[in-house]
């Protein structure tokens, strides 16, 4: 069980077009009273599965080859805070479309809380092994109609309401599905940057000079 | 054998989990259990037979993800793995068992939290239900979208006359994950005609328990209940509850009555059934007493009809000119707002009448009711005229509605009530009929009369049927209003039905009429009114509702009441001096104090010149701040909205002056087809409307031909398509494409007649070229700047 008691609000910032703008009383209490709400509306939950890699048919593209090439095992994992969520954004973005955009920047800061301290516990869980970071579908050539295939085996559906629709966008829109390489050795710290990434020239963040984490 | 005989049992033993079988013999990562069916029949059969052999009377096919959505990579037809499955059930089963089709969710979310339709899903279980014609009964298992599991018992009951039997799957916090409540599953399901319903999966018995017992306090139908072998452990995928404990906890529940079918879902395997035999064989079935009094719902919430409760009247064209246009305009939005807004004044109830003379009354009462149960939580009521409107608002409804309306008529009584049953609703009956309404008391109750008796004769019970004595006008006729009141009473005391009342009726053509109607509600109320259909949003009538929910001991300890006017009124710091420009309040994001200043504005500056030289430079300046990192997207779009507040006081003083409204041009915006993430899209269109655009929004998940459609009707050259995601992109180019080479889009020297600006995450101006957009638009402000630049060269 996962809860989420506040969300991070320098990460939510980024998301609304920037960490360089200078706060203000009006924005101040904006915030406050979209945090409030979406704390509500969340219901976090996730899920993971360690795998082994031979034959899962997940290795599909160079960078997640390269990505996983010192490792034999993966851990599946997926979270979303859920279809609440997604009715308080429409909700929102028929009475106050200021308050949309907050609580939106709000969500995708609050499932990536989540996805951290899931992969905390996938670390806890599993001692004394090496892990790469989080690879999702949909990340530079790794194929989004992986989604689904994520979900099955997860038995996402079923077990915490986390589908996929026909285009591979996952519902509830506020969701992530990742992959984490285990390995028995340590894994040489790669660094994750714009010039590997195949986003790189449409990135939102890149645009405003900023950088994701990726 | 059939499925009536066996219900005369005192209780009925059901199988344990197939699933966990099914690992248990070798189910490999990744395989697809439903195709063991054909590749392993043996294995299948084998796990039957256990069951069988443990007492059970029910066997359910393995087919739980049997559907061709699911299926599409199985390498087999639905056709042949149902086949299949019922062969292998039915030989396990001998004359030992009845089998049941097992039905699970299809496994897409249905709109609005994703984008299958109701139609679509409806085809899926249709297609699942023919294939499986050799069974006995329909077993719906461990849905969480409510709406999804009404789409698959009406394809049952349309489409075989077997018995239909169905679950959901709780939470702990006694919600499904789309957040369905047990009162909404128990009214709904009782409403669609199921055979028995109830909960498994997800839980233990122990933590099933309290959500089984609120299940007998809303239903008199027989319940079933299905939990797992206690919790899972995330790793070893055992569960921690054993068949003995399991059996034990399971004595406790039957012992709530009404609980009648048992048995085990995830982990339990034929021990547990074994064990839960032996708690039932020598056990006497019992009922519970349903607690609860008439109700109606959405999936999330239930209203129960033991007090007064208000319904809002306010999404309704009649006398409603901004209403008639967003009809006409399909302005969605506006009509979400008005039930919002009803919705927090204290609105338990929202009628919903959609019925417009140059309109398809029946396309858009569907797109309103899916809309308005993607952002509000009360339950709805449909009111058309129209049989063909209410069944199709029906379908798509998301629990138990109340029809508004029927009434005494025999051609009403006839096309009305059938729609009534099949569908589960409540509803409104008028008292009057051929004749129009009875003058007297005793001439209006004997409709009410007639009418309920229609309705028992067709299986719906009078506590479904909300009667209303009509309001007259007493400015017309003065006894009008007692006689009203008198049918009121008698109905509710000698028929047993509840009552509602459209109120404001009684002062027309007096002066004063707030007092006359908030007097005339508080009357009704005494007499036994249950359901005042009244504005909301009159402070005066709503509050008359709790007032009088005090004064009557309903309110206990004026909880509602309190809670209703006891808010602490923060009022938001003002910075805020009289000395504040029209220019600073648009800046500084200040609704009310801009609305004001361009009251005062219009009284020496003629409105254009208002608009091009406050409003718009302000928006500018602001949009410049956004691109210079000086200010964040939220506070843009508050600038926006305190610019479209001023935009409305000019509309308006240029409406009473019999000007032409202020609109720059008009603009299509949509989300394209298979994306359903429309914020951006929302933001541009925030932006657009305030400065001055007129925007045609048609929403997300928007298919190509409905956006061409609209351009070639209403004569529109400018069209922005959002697409968030690489996989939805391709929409984007199918739209312009198709727009090409659409004739009626074509001018005759062979250009096109329509402009596509395009936007979205992962777009790139290379990549807008490539599709054939005209204009690619990193962000909202550069949206406007192109429309500006659109409209100004023409």
């Amino acid at each position: 069980m996962i809860e989420l008691t506040e969300i991070n609000r320098a990460e939510a910032l980024r998301y609304m077009g920037g960490s360089k703008v200078e706060m203000n009383e009006i924005m101040e209490a904006l915030l406050n009273s979209c945090e409030k709400d979406i704390i509500k509306a969340a219901s976090p939950k996730y899920l993971y599965k360690k795998i082994p890699l031979e034959n899962s048919g997940l290795l599909i593209g160079n960078t997640i080859y390269e990505h996983l090439k010192d490792c034999r095992e993966a851990v599946l994992m997926c979270a979303t805070i859920g279809a609440g969520v997604d009715k308080l954004i429409r909700s929102a973005s028929v009475t106050d479309m200021a308050k949309a955009v907050v609580i939106d920047a709000f969500a995708s800061a609050a499932v990536e809380q989540v996805c951290e301290k899931t992969e905390e516990l996938i670390k806890q869980e599993i001692p004394d092994k090496y892990f790469t970071w989080r690879f999702s579908p949909g990340y530079s050539d790794y194929p989004i109609e992986l989604q689904e295939k994520f979900l099955s085996i997860l038995d996402a559906p079923r077990k915490i309401g986390l589908c996929a629709n026909e285009s591979s966008l996952l519902t509830p829109t506020k969701s992530v599905t990742a992959i984490i390489g285990v390995s028995d050795k340590p894994i040489e710290k790669k660094r994750r940057g714009c010039a590997g990434c195949n986003l790189r020239e449409s990135c939102q963040y890149r645009k405003s000079g900023e950088r994701c984490e990726f | 054998m059939n499925f009536n005989e066996l219900m005369k049992n005192e209780f009925i033993l059901l199988d344990g989990a197939t699933g966990t079988m099914l690992q248990k013999s070798g189910l490999k990562l990744g395989e697809i259990p439903e195709t063991l069916n054909i590749t392993r029949p043996e294995t299948v059969m084998n796990i039957h037979r256990q069951y069988i052999e443990s007492g059970t009377q029910i066997l359910t096919t393995n087919t739980f993800g049997a559907n061709s959505y699911k299926m599409k990579n199985s390498g087999y037809t639905v056709q042949q793995l149902i086949g299949a499955a019922v062969k292998n059930a039915r030989s396990a089963a001998g004359d030992k068992a009845l089998v049941a089709l097992e039905i699970g969710p299809i496994g897409q979310l249905l709109e609005p939290a994703g984008s299958l339709s109701f139609d679509e899903a409806y085809e899926y279980f249709k297609e699942e239900i023919l294939a499986g014609e050799d069974t006995d009964i329909i077993f719906f298992e461990t849905f969480t979208d409510l709406l999804e599991l009404k789409a698959g018992v009406l394809a049952a009951k349309e489409n075989s006359d077997k018995p239909v039997v169905a679950s959901m799957t709780f939470e702990k916090n006694g919600r499904t994950f789309a957040g369905v409540s047990v009162a909404s599953a128990a009214i709904t399901l009782e409403g669609l005609g199921v055979s028995a319903l109830g909960v498994n999966c997800s839980l233990g018995p122990d933590e099933l328990a309290p959500i089984v017992k609120e299940f007998t306090e809303w239903t008199s139908l027989p319940i079933f209940v299905k939990p797992n072998a206690g919790l899972p452990d995330p790793n070893s995928n055992t569960y921690n509850v054993t068949a003995e404990d399991f059996a034990e906890s399971m004595d406790k529940i039957t012992d709530y009555g009404t609980v009648k079918l048992v048995g085990g879902c995830c982990g339990t395997t034929p021990d547990y059934i074994k064990a839960l035999k032996k708690v039932i064989d020598n056990k006497t079935y019992k009922k519970a007493d349903v607690k609860k009094d008439t109700a109606v719902c959405s999936a999330t919430t239930a209203v129960e009809i033991n007090q007064p409760r208000i319904i809002g009247e306010r999404i309704n064209p009649t006398g409603k000119k901004l209403f008639k246009e967003a009809l006409i305009n399909n302005d969605i939005d506006y009509i979400l707002s008005q039930a919002i807004s009803q919705v927090k004044a204290g609105a338990d109830i929202l009628d919903v009448n959609v019925g417009l003379p140059e309109i398809d009354e029946k396309d858009m009462m569907v797109r309103v009711i899916k809309a308005l149960q993607s952002v509000v939580d009360v339950p709805l009521q449909i009111d058309s005229t129209k049989p063909d409107v209410l069944e199709a608002a029906l379908r798509v409804y998301n629990g138990k509605p109340i029809i508004n309306s029927v009434n005494g008529e025999e051609k009403s009584l006839t096309n009305v009530l059938p729609l009534v049953k099949k569908y589960g609703a409540s509803v409104i009956g008028l008292t009057l009929d051929e004749d129009g309404i009875p003058k007297t008391a005793e001439g209006r109750f004997n409709i009410a009369k007639r009418i309920v008796e229609r309705a028992n004769a067709l299986g719906i019970p009078s506590k479904d049927v909300y009667i209303d004595c009509l309001t007259l006008t007493v400015s017309a006729e003065q006894s009008a209003c007692k006689e009203t009141l008198k049918a009121l009473h008698r109905v509710k005391t000698e028929l047993g039905c509840k009552t509602c009342l459209g109120v404001s009726n009684i002062s027309f053509g007096l002066p004063n009429r707030e007092l006359i109607n908030h007097i005339f509600l508080t009357m009704a109320l005494e007499e036994g009114l249950d359901l005042p259909i009244i504005n909301p949003n009159d402070e005066l009538m709503t509050g008359a509702v709790r007032a009088y929910k005090v004064l009557a001991d309903i309110d206990k300890n004026s909880k509602e009441f309190i809670e209703s006017y006891n808010e602490v009124k923060t009022e938001k710091p003002k910075i805020v001096s009289s000395h504040i420009s029209l220019t600073d309040a648009i800046i500084n994001g200040l609704k009310s104090e801009a609305a004001s200043l361009t009251e005062k504005a219009l009284e020496n500056k003629d409105a254009m010149e208002i608009v091009n030289s406050e409003l718009i430079p302000a928006l500018d300046k602001v949009g410049v701040d956004f691109e210079s990192n000086k200010i964040f997207l939220p506070q843009l779009i508050q600038s926006a909205n305190v610019a479209q507040a001023c935009f409305e006081v000019i509309k308006k003083h240029l409406s009473k002056n019999n000007n032409t409204p202020v609109s720059k041009g008009k603009i299509i915006l949509a989300t394209v087809k298979g994306d359903i993430h429309d914020i951006g899209k929302n933001i541009v269109k925030v932006l657009l409307d305030n400065y001055g655009y007129t925007v045609v929004d048609l929403g997300r998940d928007v298919a190509p031909e409905i956006i061409i459609k609209t351009a070639i009707d209403q004569n529109i050259k400018l069209i922005g398509l959002s697409a968030l995601m690489t996989t939805t992109l391709k929409s984007m180019e199918d739209t312009i494409t198709l727009a090409r080479k659409t004739p009626e889009l074509i001018n005759s020297d062979g250009s096109s007649k329509v402009i596509f600006f395009v936007g979205g995450a992962v777009l790139t101006e290379d990549y807008a070229k490539k599709i054939g957009a005209d204009y690619y638009c990193k962000d909202a402000k550069e949206s406007v700047d192109t429309a500006k630049l659109v409209f100004s060269s023409q």
